[in-house]
Order: structure tokens, then C-alpha cells, then sequence
């Protein structure tokens, strides 16, 4: 018994030195408890496929115009102007991703919604790379966070609605309202979502956008979600890069990708 | 083995050629998703003849066909592009499968604006069968009983 004490008091004194030197060198995964994955259990259930609801996308960019300030709108008009004379600019051709919050404004493409102890993972169908990391462990934002495409993001849940609060995003990523009309955010980009089921199989992202050097005021839109269960909904790999090669060998006769020469992001007719 | 120069420099010719006929062979392909605004929506024309390639990749599938838009006209090979990702392509019932080289069909599209031969894919007729294939994203906008 001795024994045993000893090896529980010598367990627990390698533990708390491991937990305190987990907290001096700023370690902030801690190992989840059987209590934090059970906690797991009582959030509402987002499992399944949540394909965007086009025409609502549609309808929305007339029902809640975005708040351009001038000089967006000045490029906001040509580039639309361009697209009905047949000469749109693609804003995606180089296949990097449509990031946030164009993502979640305009994307055709499904995604899943993963939880795990103090995270909510977003994974997205198209891109390569598609994915949100949104921490919900009580974090706050990250000092001076590395910019990037789906910024830093931090929840937390209001009941059954997840609030996020997302910075640090690209200035170069853009706030689009279609695939060929909008503008990058040029900086300081703050979003504030907040996401929930509106009904048994559909789920509402409620935006607020800010934007302070392309809109007016801050942009607040909902885009909607629908639940899918069936097989032929389950998300596949979507490399977008992967349009641009074709199949070929080499001198080895090993399979590779071949650069296909593209003309501003659309098929050539031969 | 030791090979002599001749050897390999006829091999990698081969191969080389190989890698070129592949490439022309499979077209160029579309890239990320863009606007189809390039193509008419206000004019619609039926392209009938012979599926040439059905390429099954992302972002959007690409199909190759050669054929005539009006009655004794030289055949000509068409690119049409389809509106989206295998991924949404699955979900409305096609798969790499649904088209193969050598398939009749009539493919009714939007031609590009500036006359060239391409166009965006809008539906397509099986002669054999009459079996048409569609895309409507919107379907998708319902939730389906899990199957």
C-alpha cells in the first residue's frame, strides 16, 4: 500500500509540474477530460453536410445590399458593368482561397462542421484548404496574429448559438458578392457571427461585417444552410489547382500532372 | 544495364511525344470557379454530335464534343464547360461515368460571346436513349431523406 501511495503522490507531483510547465511555455491544448468530451454531447447536433442555399444567396445580395463606401462602389459598378458586357474578372482564377468572409457569402459548396473540447472545425469542400479553426475554450484572440486567409478565430456558445468573432484576416482577401464582383477587404476586417439552427435541418450564419475601408457601415446579412444526410452528400476532396494540369508520364513513364496553358482562368476553345 | 546514348534519347522522344499527344488530346481545362459571364445567356444552341472527353475535375467538369450546330455544317470540336465541382455533380445524379468517348448526344448550351467554339453546359440528350442530364444547383437547396 505504501507503495502504491507513493507511486499516486510521485504521479501527482510529475503531473502538476507538467501542467506548470505546460502553462510557462504558454501551452494552450491542454488534454481534454472524459468530462470535457461529454460536454460534447449536450451541443446541438450540426453532424451531416450543410450545402448552401443558392437562391437565398441570391435573393439576399438585393435584399441586403452591401454598404460599399464610395470608392468600392466606384469598382464595385465597373465590375459589373464588365460582366454584362461579357468580360468578367474572375476574382478566384489563381485558386487561392475565397477565404473570409467570401466563403461564407458566396461559396456553391458544402462543408462540415466538426466539434471537438474547445474547438469548432469548419472543413469546406473546394479550395484544397478549405477549413475554419474557431477556438471556443475561452481564449481570447491571438496577440499579433499571422494574417490569414480564414483569420483568428474565436467562439463561444450563447445557449444553442455559436458566437464568432473572427480578425486577422489577409487585407488581400476579398468581400465578394459574386465570383466576379468584389473587393479585398484592404485591412482591419472584424466578423461577427453567429450560427443556429432555425429549424430541424437548417442552419443560420447571421453576419455583421466590418470593413472600415471598403464599406460605409458595417454589412449585417444571413446566409443559410441545409442539412444533408444522404451518401451522395458526403464531402469530397476539391483541389481547384487540379483543373489547371492534365494527366501525362514522364520520361520514366511515371504519372504526374502536366501545367495546362490557361487563358484567364477559362477553357480555351481549340 | 548500360543503355547507349541512342537508346535514351529515342526514349525520352517517345515519352515526350506521349506527354504531348496526352496533352492535346485531354484540351485545356477550367480553372478556379469564375463568372460565366463570358457565355451568351440570352442565346441558347443545340450542338449535336460526338462526346470527344468528359474530364471529371475540379473545380469544374469539362466536356469535349464534335459536332455540327446546324444541319451540313463541317463538325467542329466544342469545349463546354460545366457550371460546377464533381463534388455538386455527384449530388445531382452524375458521376465520371455518365459520359464516355464516342457517346451521341445533343448538348444544349450557352455559346461564348465572341463566336469562338466553347460554350456553358445548360443540358444534354443521350440519342441512344433519350436520357437527358441536367444541372440545377438549386435542387440541392432541400434537405433529402438520408438514403
Amino acid at each position: 500500500m505504501k507503495f502504491f501511495r507513493g507511486r499516486r503522490v510521485l504521479t501527482a507531483s510529475v503531473l502538476c509540474v507538467c501542467a506548470l510547465g505546460q502553462a510557462l511555455a504558454g501551452t494552450i491544448d491542454p488534454r481534454p477530460t472524459p468530462a470535457d468530451w461529454a460536454a460534447l454531447a449536450k451541443l446541438p447536433d450540426w453532424s451531416g453536410t450543410w450545402v448552401p442555399n443558392i437562391t437565398d444567396q441570391s435573393r439576399r445580395i438585393k435584399a441586403d445590399p452591401t454598404p460599399w463606401n464610395a470608392a468600392a462602389a466606384r469598382q464595385i459598378k465597373a465590375m459589373e458593368a464588365e460582366e454584362d458586357a461579357g468580360r468578367p474578372r474572375g476574382l478566384f482564377v489563381n485558386c487561392l482561397p475565397e477565404g473570409m468572409p467570401s466563403w461564407m457569402l458566396i461559396s456553391h459548396n458544402a462543408l462540415e462542421i466538426l466539434f471537438s473540447p474547445g474547438r469548432v472545425t469548419l472543413l469546406g469542400e473546394s479550395d484544397g484548404n478549405r477549413l475554419r479553426r474557431i477556438y471556443t475554450d475561452g481564449r481570447g484572440h491571438a496577440a499579433d496574429p499571422d494574417p490569414s486567409f480564414h483569420g483568428d478565430s474565436i467562439g463561444h456558445w450563447e445557449g444553442t448559438t455559436l458566437v464568432v468573432d473572427t480578425v486577422g484576416v489577409l487585407p488581400q482577401s476579398f468581400i465578394a458578392v459574386s465570383e466576379s464582383v468584389g473587393v479585398p477587404n484592404n485591412g482591419d476586417l472584424h466578423v461577427i457571427e453567429h450560427l443556429y439552427l432555425a429549424g430541424p435541418d437548417t442552419l443560420h450564419d447571421d453576419l455583421e461585417i466590418i470593413a472600415p475601408h471598403v464599406l460605409s457601415r458595417p454589412w449585417k446579412t444571413t446566409r443559410i444552410y441545409y442539412r444533408q444526410r444522404a451518401k451522395k452528400y458526403e464531402i469530397l476532396e476539391g483541389v481547384c489547382l487540379q483543373g489547371s494540369f492534365t494527366d501525362g508520364k514522364d520520361k520514366d513513364g511515371n504519372a504526374i500532372f502536366v501545367p495546362v496553358p490557361q487563358i484567364d482562368g477559362n477553357p480555351k476553345p481549340q | 544495364m548500360r543503355r547507349n546514348k541512342s537508346f535514351w534519347v529515342l526514349f525520352f522522344k517517345k515519352e515526350l511525344l506521349f506527354s504531348l499527344v496526352a496533352l492535346a488530346a485531354a484540351g485545356p481545362r477550367a480553372q478556379a470557379h469564375h463568372s460565366f459571364a463570358m457565355y451568351d445567356p440570352s442565346v441558347t444552341i443545340h450542338l449535336d454530335g460526338t462526346v470527344k472527353e468528359f474530364q471529371w475535375t475540379n473545380p469544374h467538369a469539362l466536356l469535349w464534343v464534335v459536332g455540327v450546330t446546324s444541319p451540313g455544317a463541317d463538325p467542329a470540336l466544342w469545349t463546354i464547360e460545366l457550371p460546377t465541382s464533381p463534388g455538386n455533380l455527384s449530388r445531382l445524379g452524375w458521376t465520371k461515368h455518365s459520359l464516355s468517348p464516342g457517346d451521341r448526344v445533343v448538348v444544349e448550351l450557352n455559346p461564348l460571346r465572341d463566336g469562338q467554339h466553347g460554350g456553358s453546359f445548360r443540358k444534354m440528350t443521350f440519342v441512344a436513349t433519350g436520357q437527358v442530364l441536367l444541372v440545377n444547383l438549386r435542387d440541392q437547396s432541400k434537405t433529402e431523406a438520408a438514403k
